[in-house]
């Protein structure tokens, strides 16, 4: 709600009928196709209700939408947001769609990341994108200057913020080429940790770790050749020397070939499918699992399936040395650390935040252990309805591209709202009166407000408002549309307009609007193409414990009639129901024919949505 | 919505833009405004910030280029645009081989820069919008149809993607916009609305 006002947000029907359930489908999907007037669940559901002009009582304010009511803030959403099902006839909002992805691209290169990358990759940008570590900001790649500046610049790079002035020279790393940063960095940190390192381990394990140790292995061979490697390797290096601290990402590998190993050395059956893809990683864990599910369902017991628990699982032992990727605490446990972090030189600043060290490895503690983080990819994402499954939105694959090759928004079915204070000649004078300030309307004086639909379909809508006649919610304010029934006419060719000197909706003349005079009840107050403006009258109600209404001030001052937040806000719902002619898809030609002779079907839609006034002010 | 203006402060041109009379153009020869344009109150635009072409030469001085009358271009402005009052539009900057020179700023069509916003942008794409008090770095790149919130400062260099929401200080990617973002009329798509009711008098 942190629009300024005016502001318009349509309700999508789905908070109403939250789950999805395959029954509901079936049906949305059957009927309303083939019926010559395509019922909506929405609409049946409104349909059964008694008009809204009548309902004064009590019993009722459930049935009318209460922008206020902690739900709607789950079903309201500003009309660009929301998407139109061709096949449910329906408005989609966010929460009743399904998205899938359709490419990954670098926010920050604008390059596509092909999905067989991106895991290997860890989702982020293989490339020269980094953020700094302490603000976030990109870091750029720069030369160290030179103070010749007219000399090759083969100096040294360094990534810096522009921001906060961050170098990677603040943690002591500069690079020799501008380009592939990231597989330098990597190595760089490697080699930072493990100071003093054999050579041929290194060899070994450059392949694996430059990839994620958070991807899977691409293939088996590569998986098979570096378990063997891993191997071979603690065979032989095991007890010969004291290995060093391996790097966090060094010691991940290191443990998961590890474990990978002993469960293809335990694992009991070959062939067994948990053990190698699906992420049951110890044959202990599996065989626990296994025994659960056979001891909870009584059947197994009863024909006889848990004979197998008494086969004994296989052992499966642990990390034993520091190849492996044992790390074993420090001797004086964290007592470095806490000297370092009393000591004078490293102090506040010294310290990683606890925002900082979230993207980091989970053992930096000190600001100067912080290193750049490469950019995390985005997606494009296409989006379906998912109750039918109906592709609604589909972006072109290339990151730089802004077209979409479907793209159903709700915005080209349902009429465009828009919302405008009415600026009345007033009656004392001929002078047309100031626009009522809407973040400070006062109260128990009516407004008048227009309202534009747009309409951005090729047929004419022939449309129905309704609000309820007071505002739900404490502060009761008086709403009546002047002309709550009203066409719209159908959207025609672009140049049209253009050649039409662009008549839009909102292009009123202010001495039209004065010769136009006051708004009448029944007359629609102005019309174009494809739009039709009426006017709602508005009396704002008075606040609780304002002056204006006296008698509540004692009441007020014991806190339990005191203005809740955003009370004073008026926001009117509106029900909008809306018939058109359309025409016949293919396939309904043959069930809708029986109705309308020349392929049109009749349609509607019915829908609630909130017009956000203003704010009214606490005292006259 | 824009402030009450008096009779005659905005200038029109041939190609329609209303150019209020109280702004601060610099440079006018080296700013190109694809019409329509409204550059409001107070706004700052510094045309005098082009890219010198001595630089050019200086780097080499067997070949100098030949003088050219047509001035350079510091800024481009689409149709549309909206330069709301108090925004400074500054031309990038870059320190390239120890030379400090400036850059052309690219702005699209149908772009709102905010009150008192600061664009040092290279370019804003189309459709893009800058809330009130936001500062685009230098040598940042917007692209089409993204959303910089009010008060956010987006770090020099820095690209925002197509249908982002940028914010916060130093800005992130703090959402998209709807698919219907930009669609006339609506959020995004109200820039020839905003053409129209400037200059007008009070009342619309």
């Amino acid at each position: 709600m942190s629009r300024p006002f005016p502001y318009t947000y349509i309700s999508c029907p789905c908070a109403d009928t939250p789950v999805p359930d395959p029954a509901r489908k079936r049906r949305s999907r059957g009927t309303p196709q083939k019926s010559p007037n395509p019922e909506q669940p929405n609409v049946d559901n409104e349909d059964k209700k008694p008009q809204e002009e009548e309902n004064e009582d009590e019993e009722e304010e459930e049935q009318t939408f209460d922008p206020r009511s902690p739900r709607s803030n789950f079903s309201l959403y500003p009309p660009e947001q929301l998407l139109y099902c061709e096949d449910c006839h329906q408005i989609k909002c966010p929460r009743c769609i399904t998205e899938e992805i359709v490419s990954w691209y670098c926010p920050n290169c604008l390059f596509e990341t092909p999905s067989s990358m991106v895991r290997s990759d860890g989702n982020r940008c293989g490339r020269n994108c980094f953020n700094c570590p302490t603000c976030t900001a990109p870091l750029a790649v720069s030369t160290i200057e030179n103070v010749t500046g007219n000399g090759s610049q083969q100096g040294p790079w360094v990534l810096s913020c522009g921001y906060c002035m961050w170098t990677t020279l603040d943690i002591g790393i500069k690079f020799d080429k501008p380009t592939n940063i990231r597989t330098q960095l990597q190595k760089m940190t490697d080699a930072t940790a493990t100071p003093s390192y054999d050579r041929s381990r290194q060899a070994s394990r450059t392949f694996g770790d430059l990839k994620s140790p958070l991807s899977s292995y691409a293939s088996i061979d590569e998986q098979s050749a570096s378990r063997e490697g891993s191997g071979e390797q603690s065979a032989t290096n095991e007890d010969t020397i004291p290995t060093p601290d391996l790097g966090t990402d060094a010691r991940f590998a290191a443990l998961k070939s590890f474990y990978r190993t002993q469960i293809s050395e335990t694992s009991t059956s070959p062939g067994d499918p948990l053990g190698s893809d699906l992420g049951f990683s110890s044959p202990g864990a599996l065989n626990r699992l296994m025994s659960l599910y056979a001891s909870s369902s009584r059947l197994s017991g009863l024909y006889g399936g848990n004979k197998k628990q008494k086969s004994k699982p296989p052992v499966m032992r642990e990390a034993l040395t520091s190849s492996e990727g044992l790390r074993i605490a420090p001797d004086n446990g964290d007592a470095d650390v806490i000297e370092r972090l009393g000591s004078q030189e490293c102090g506040w600043d010294g310290v990683a935040s606890i925002e900082q060290r979230q993207d980091q490895s989970p053992d930096v503690r000190f600001a100067d252990d912080l290193i750049p983080l490469p950019c995390l990819l985005r997606t494009k994402r296409a989006k379906r309805c998912k109750s039918c499954k109906h592709i609604l939105v589909k972006p072109e694959t290339k990151p730089q591209s802004t077209r979409f090759r479907i793209r159903l928004i709700a915005l080209s079915y349902i009429p465009l709202p828009t919302l405008r204070p009415l600026a009345l000649p007033s009656s004392s004078s001929m002078m047309s009166a100031p626009i009522p300030d809407l973040n400070s309307l006062p109260p128990l004086r009516p407004v008048h407000v227009l309202l534009t639909l747009k309409n951005h379909m090729f047929d004419p809508v022939r449309i129905t408002l309704a609000t309820p006649s007071v505002t739900p919610g404490r502060v009761a304010s008086k709403v009546t549309v002047l002309s709550p029934q009203f066409d719209i006419g159908a959207n025609s060719d672009v140049w049209d307009e253009a050649l039409q000197n662009a008549s839009a909706p909102v292009t009123g003349d202010p001495k039209l609007a004065t010769l136009r005079g006051v708004p009448e009840a029944g007359k629609v107050w102005d019309k174009g193409r494809n739009w039709t403006t009426v006017v709602l009258e508005v009396v704002p109600g008075t606040l609780p414990g304002s002056e204006a209404e006296g008698g509540n001030e004692v009441t007020a001052k014991d806190g339990t009639l005191a203005t809740q937040q955003d009370e004073d806000v008026l926001e009117i719902p509106v029900f909008v129901h809306m018939e058109w002619d359309a025409e016949a898809q293919l396939e309904q030609q043959n069930v809708g024919k029986a109705s309308k002779p020349d392929d049109l079907v009749a349609r509607e839609l019915a829908y609630w949505m909130v017009l956000g006034v203003g704010r009214i002010q606490a005292s006259l | 919505m824009p402030p009450k203006a008096a009779k005659g402060e905005y200038i029109e041109t041939d190609t329609g833009n209303k150019i209020s009379r109280r702004s601060q153009i610099h440079g006018t020869q080296h700013i190109i405004l694809g019409g329509k344009t409204v550059i409001q109150a107070e706004a700052v635009i510094r045309g005098d910030l082009y890219r010198l072409p001595s630089t050019a030469a200086s780097t080499d001085p067997n070949n100098p280029p030949p003088p050219s009358n047509t001035p350079s271009v510091a800024i481009t402005v689409g149709r549309y645009t909206y330069i709301s009052k108090s925004a400074i539009l500054r031309p990038p900057s870059r320190l390239h081989r120890g030379v400090h020179s400036y850059y052309p700023l690219k702005i699209g069509d149908h772009v709102f820069v905010g009150e008192s916003a600061v664009i040092e942008a290279a370019s804003l794409g189309n459709h893009v919008h800058v809330g009130a008090g936001a500062t685009v770095g230098s040598m940042a790149i917007i692209k089409d149809f993204a959303v910089v919130l009010d008060g956010a400062a987006v770090p020099p260099g820095m690209v925002v993607p197509s249908w982002c929401i940028v914010g916060g200080r130093p800005a992130r990617i703090v959402g998209e916009v709807g698919e219907g973002y930009g669609v006339e009329g609506a959020d995004g798509g109200m820039a020839r609305e905003r053409y129209r009711v400037v200059g007008k008098p009070a009342g619309f």
